[in-house]
């Protein structure tokens, strides 16, 4: 207590040092007063008096210096001192600080701007009240429907009726939510304006939603168990980015009646602003609808199928319960659950029963798919930036270094009058730091830039739809992050030069500098070149090896043309179309398209190549035994129209493609590929064998008509073969012996695919006018060339391609300058040497030379210690490098090549000065 | 420079205890009579450098064991005078029942011969 009373004493006397000094200075006046007269009542001379109470008080300036000791908090007194030093010191040579810090801000800049992005997608929890308290079901996301009443690993989706189960059996929870697991896009018109309709994501969440993340409307109300029950009025939210940006935070939106895919919903509230549901997305949905009216909205009403996983489950556990025994109360409910549900259940399901099991995992992120999906990439870029940084901390740790050899005199002067090691040393230190600081403050501003640039690029906003909501700006952790790197790296390039401080003789003082024979700095200035040439190597050949992985991707052969081809995106479900409409609207739009100026072939698909959506079915060829759960019989399937193939300039291989004789009463058939062919027939001719999907029970559902070459139609798994794929006609409905359609919303196609003649252009006026005089309301959600949707593909792998190039350039251009300075240092260090030389007969190309042999003499180094560094970090590529060898020997002998050719020219100009130097001046200025 | 620091300390401490016990016997005094006052009693303590009694006061003062205001000496200087507080008096008491217990410790330990240990 009563040291931290004097603690706290100290601290605040630190703001009245005058004052205090005042006191002592009185205080001792008065002392030594008062024993003069005392000497002097002793009969003393008064000057005799007054010099013994001098003697008897003692060293006066040491009273003082002990007493500032015991009043403030000297070492932070000193630190302010050294700050202050440091930083008059650095005003006076503004070019130096100027430069070191601009270097600093790339450095620290670049580090930051991908932390804020590691900050948000990986570590950032959800804006919603107590994100501790939440716990998720899984634990990997997957998305975004399952069927059936097994699933592999682990439980993770449900369906709507399983989450009841969960919810009303389970003690332990607060609330139990469920939610979508995928968005669906929703046609919204407000009601009596006269507009189009508008694509919005939207997501259906149970009634307690909102009350389980505990968070409250920012207008209006949220949803209540009350809005999802069957028959309540159709009520929804929005969001506030939606509200905000579209409709001007006009309050009448609140309590307003908004069309949603045709069917009258009303508005009763805003989300609060920082929440964006609870799966960081790209495009995050704008409404959220009680489950309960999903039956309204289009044709799949997944609530009422039990074997349709298709919910994510997030829940609030009381205060103190356990997790683990919620875990094991929910195994054995799935279980119960399951057993109910034995008579629908397949054979294969019933197998795969026993190792049914859930995860419950903390969910205060929420679900995290794209934290699953991008770790890696944010990880490769996180250790691309720290190596810039480092690069930069010995960029700067040279320059430092250059600094402290013209002090050098200053120095021993100052150690010769008897200046403390420590303080000098801290003084240098203090200097590095305060720069690093300014450097991190730059830094800041570069790193918002720099987020914001590669948000737009990772993930281009569409039109009216919401951003990925990553902020770029500071937080706070991003904040702390910055301020602990500047720290770092300050005492990272500042702790050599501050240590080569201590080293310097007071000798030297005494002596001419120019005399001076001592090489100090010499290596430490050459081992930090010896680093960033290793360093940038490392990254040039990481770039060169992503930069090629990319061309392998980019230049693949995908199997469709890609020139002349637009796709235009539509919805049909948005504006509430009847399935036995669509075969008519379809027949409409290739009518109204085809006779556009300059299109020569209109298909419509449910999905086109890459466009990042694919629908997925069990395969049961005939003549064979019904799969087993162990058999591996997934393929991908898509749903066009007669023609399909020829637009999509996918070569037949054998039979026929899709065509207007398939018909909705003719035989079903199918189109596959190859990979199909490979996969279940071998060797054997497919065309005429018969197969069907699993889940409907028949293996005569569709007759093979037809071969088509492979095509990469998945926007995953790149780097493998393409796989198994069929083709059915949109016309042929898949009815179930019941007579029920098994896949209605197939039949709801996505991507009209145009074909324009060679040479002509077309519009998207014109296309949108052309499918205006089909149907008004029919929202278009985007139109774009076949070209830019392969390429938005490969977007991510080639923005980090990019940034790892940029990077490598950067650093390679950093390690150019640091080897430039220390070449040209060594030539005026050693111009007298040269000079003797070249008297004795050496000619100018030997002076070059021996110049350029001693900066190679440290690339080479370099290399010898960047190789073996470069091989270990381009295993950390991995899987990035879409199958590429990471030991590929071109790309590492480019990355040598170009460090080579950098360094030599950054030492050709030394060498050319070495070479022009004249002996007699040389000898001369000695 | 670690033993002289030593050094410091115990003469600081046992400064201290004096100034402590001057101030509770004497009332308020000015450092000038309080050196006097230790002076007289411990002899050669404080005999030179008088001036290191006033870095002990400061300490003293922080930790709230006396307060200080300025005032007039008896020969009509203007002085400092030192107060002891009643967490001062506090102090002093418990310091000096350590001060006992430690004396007498070390007393037993000197007054021991060799026979009483057998």
């Amino acid at each position: 207590m009563r040291r931290l009373r004097r603690f706290v004493k100290r601290l605040t006397s630190w703001a009245r040092t005058e004052k205090d000094e005042e006191r002592l200075r009185a205080e001792i006046e008065a002392h030594i007063a008062l024993q003069a007269e005392d000497n002097l009542r002793a009969g003393l001379s008064p000057e005799e008096s007054r010099r013994q109470a001098i003697l008897k008080f003692g060293a006066v300036e040491a009273v003082k210096e002990e007493y500032r000791d015991e009043r403030g908090l000297p070492s932070v007194e000193a630190l302010l001192h050294d700050m202050r030093y440091a930083s008059r010191r650095l005003r006076r040579c503004p070019a130096f600080t100027v430069t070191v810090v601009l270097t600093l801000a790339l450095g620290i800049g670049a580090t930051t701007s991908i932390f804020t992005l590691v900050y948000a997608v990986l570590l950032k929890s959800l804006a919603v009240a107590d994100p501790a308290e939440l716990y998720r079901l899984g634990k990997e996301a997957r998305c975004c429907y399952w069927g059936g009443y097994s699933q592999e690993n682990e439980f993770s989706l449900v369906s709507y009726d399983l989450y009841k189960h969960f919810r009303d059996h389970t003690q332990g929870f607060r609330e139990l939510a469920a939610f979508q697991a995928s968005t669906s896009l929703l046609g919204v018109r407000r009601s009596g304006s006269a507009e189009a309709a508008q694509g919005y994501p939207g997501e259906f969440v149970s009634g307690n939603y909102f009350t389980m993340f505990g968070i409250s409307a920012y207008a209006g109300r949220l949803l209540t168990a009350g809005d999802d029950q069957a028959g309540a009025p159709p009520a929804a939210v929005m969001s506030y980015r939606l509200w905000q940006q579209r409709y001007e935070s006009d309050p009448s939106v609140v309590g307003g009646v908004f069309n949603i895919d045709d069917k009258p919903f009303t508005v009763v509230g805003i989300t609060p602003p920082r929440f964006f549901g609870d799966t960081l997305r790209t495009n995050p949905p704008d409404f959220f609808l009680p489950i309960n009216t999903q039956p309204l909205l289009g044709a799949a009403a997944d609530i009422y199928q039990s074997d349709n996983s298709w919910l994510d489950l997030i829940g609030r556990i009381l205060p103190g319960a356990n997790p683990a025994s919620i875990e094991a109360q929910m195994r054995a409910e799935l279980k119960q659950w399951l057993r109910s549900r034995w008579g629908d259940m397949s054979a294969n399901d019933r197998a795969e029963f026993p190792e049914q099991t859930l995860f419950l995992r903390p969910g205060g992120a929420g679900i995290t798919s794209m934290r699953e999906e991008y770790e890696h990439w944010l990880q490769i870029l996180m250790m691309v930036t720290s190596f810039v940084l480092l690069i930069v901390c010995a960029n700067v740790a040279n320059l430092m270094l250059v600094r402290g050899m013209e002090r050098r005199r200053e120095i021993s002067l100052r150690i010769a009058l008897g200046a403390q090691a420590l303080r000098l040393v801290r003084q240098a230190l203090a200097e590095s730091i305060l720069l690093s600081l300014a450097g991190g403050v730059a830094g800041l501003v570069i790193a918002f830039a720099g987020t914001r640039l590669i948000l737009h690029f990772a993930f281009p906003p569409t039109s009216g739809m919401a951003a990925i909501p990553i902020d770029a700006s500071s937080s706070m952790p991003v904040l702390l992050f910055a301020f602990g790197v500047s720290l770092i790296a300050g005492v990272t390039f500042g702790i050599a030069p501050a240590w080569m401080t201590t080293r310097i003789d007071p000798i030297e003082a005494l002596r001419g500098a120019s005399r001076s024979t001592v090489r100090t700095g010499a290596l430490p200035r050459k081992t930090l070149v010896v680093c960033q040439a290793a360093l940038s190597l490392v990254l040039l050949a990481a770039s060169g090896l992503l930069t090629a992985a990319l061309r392998h991707l980019e230049n693949q052969d995908f199997g469709f043309a890609q020139d002349r081809r637009t796709i235009v995106r539509i919805d049909p479900s948005l504006v509430a179309y009847r399935p036995d409409q669509l075969t008519t609207l379809y027949g409409r739009i290739q009518n109204s398209l085809s006779s556009v100026l300059g299109v020569s072939d209109v298909a419509i698909c449910q999905y086109s190549p890459l466009s990042r959506n694919n629908w997925g079915a069990g395969v049961w060829v005939d003549g064979r035994p019904a799969p087993g759960p162990k058999d591996d019989v997934s393929t991908s399937w898509d749903r066009v129209t007669a023609g399909y193939f020829t637009a999509v300039g996918t070569p037949i291989i054998e039979g026929r493609g899709i065509s207007d004789l398939d018909t909705a009463t003719s035989q079903h058939v199918a189109v596959i590929n190859q990979a199909f062919a490979r996969k279940f027939f071998q060797k054997e001719d497919p065309i005429e064998k018969y197969f069907g999907q699993t889940g409907m029970g028949t293996s005569r559902q569709y007759e093979i008509v037809g071969v088509a070459q492979d095509a990469r139609y998945l926007d995953f798994d790149l780097d493998h073969p393409i796989g198994p794929f069929f083709f059915v006609p949109e016309a042929q409905h898949d009815v179930l012996p019941t007579g029920k359609d098994s896949n209605p919303g197939s039949h709801f196609l996505h991507d009209i695919l145009i074909v324009t003649r060679p040479g002509a252009s077309v519009s998207s006026g014109q296309i949108r006018q052309a499918m205006a005089s089909v149907d008004p309301n029919l929202p278009i959600i985007s139109i774009q060339t076949l070209r830019e949707q392969v390429a938005g593909t490969f977007r991510q792998q080639r923005l980090i391609a990019q940034l790892t190039s940029f990077f490598g350039i950067l650093s390679l251009v950093l390690a150019c300058v640091g080897l430039y300075g220390v070449t040209a240092y060594n030539v005026g260090r050693r111009t007298n040497e040269i000079g003797v030389r070249m008297a004795l007969g050496a000619t100018a190309t030997q002076a070059a030379a021996l110049i350029i042999r001693g900066a190679f003499a440290l690339v080479a180094i370099g290399l010898v210690v960047g190789l073996p560094l470069a091989l270990a970090a381009v295993q950390f590529l991995g899987s990035q490098l879409y199958g590429l060898n990471p030991y590929d020997p071109a790309e590492i002998f480019v990355a040598v090549l170009t460090l080579g050719f950098s360094a030599l020219v950054a030492s050709l100009i030394p060498a050319l000065r070495a070479s022009l130097i004249s002996p007699s001046e040389a000898l001369r200025t000695e | 420079m670690e033993e002289k620091k030593q050094k410091r300390d115990v003469l600081q401490g046992t400064l201290a205890l004096m100034v402590l016990k001057t101030l509770d016997v004497l009332g308020a005094m000015h450092g000038y009579s309080i050196a006097r006052r230790i002076e007289q009693i411990s002899g050669d303590l404080l005999a030179v450098n008088q001036g290191t009694l006033y870095p002990v006061l400061l300490k003293l003062e922080q930790e709230g064991s006396i307060t200080s205001g300025w005032g007039v000496s008896e020969n009509n200087r203007k002085a400092r005078f030192y107060r002891l507080t009643r967490q001062g008096r506090k102090q002093l008491q418990a310091e000096k029942h350590d001060w006992d217990q430690t004396a007498a410790i070390i007393d037993r330990f000197f007054a021991v011969r060799a026979e009483d240990l057998k």
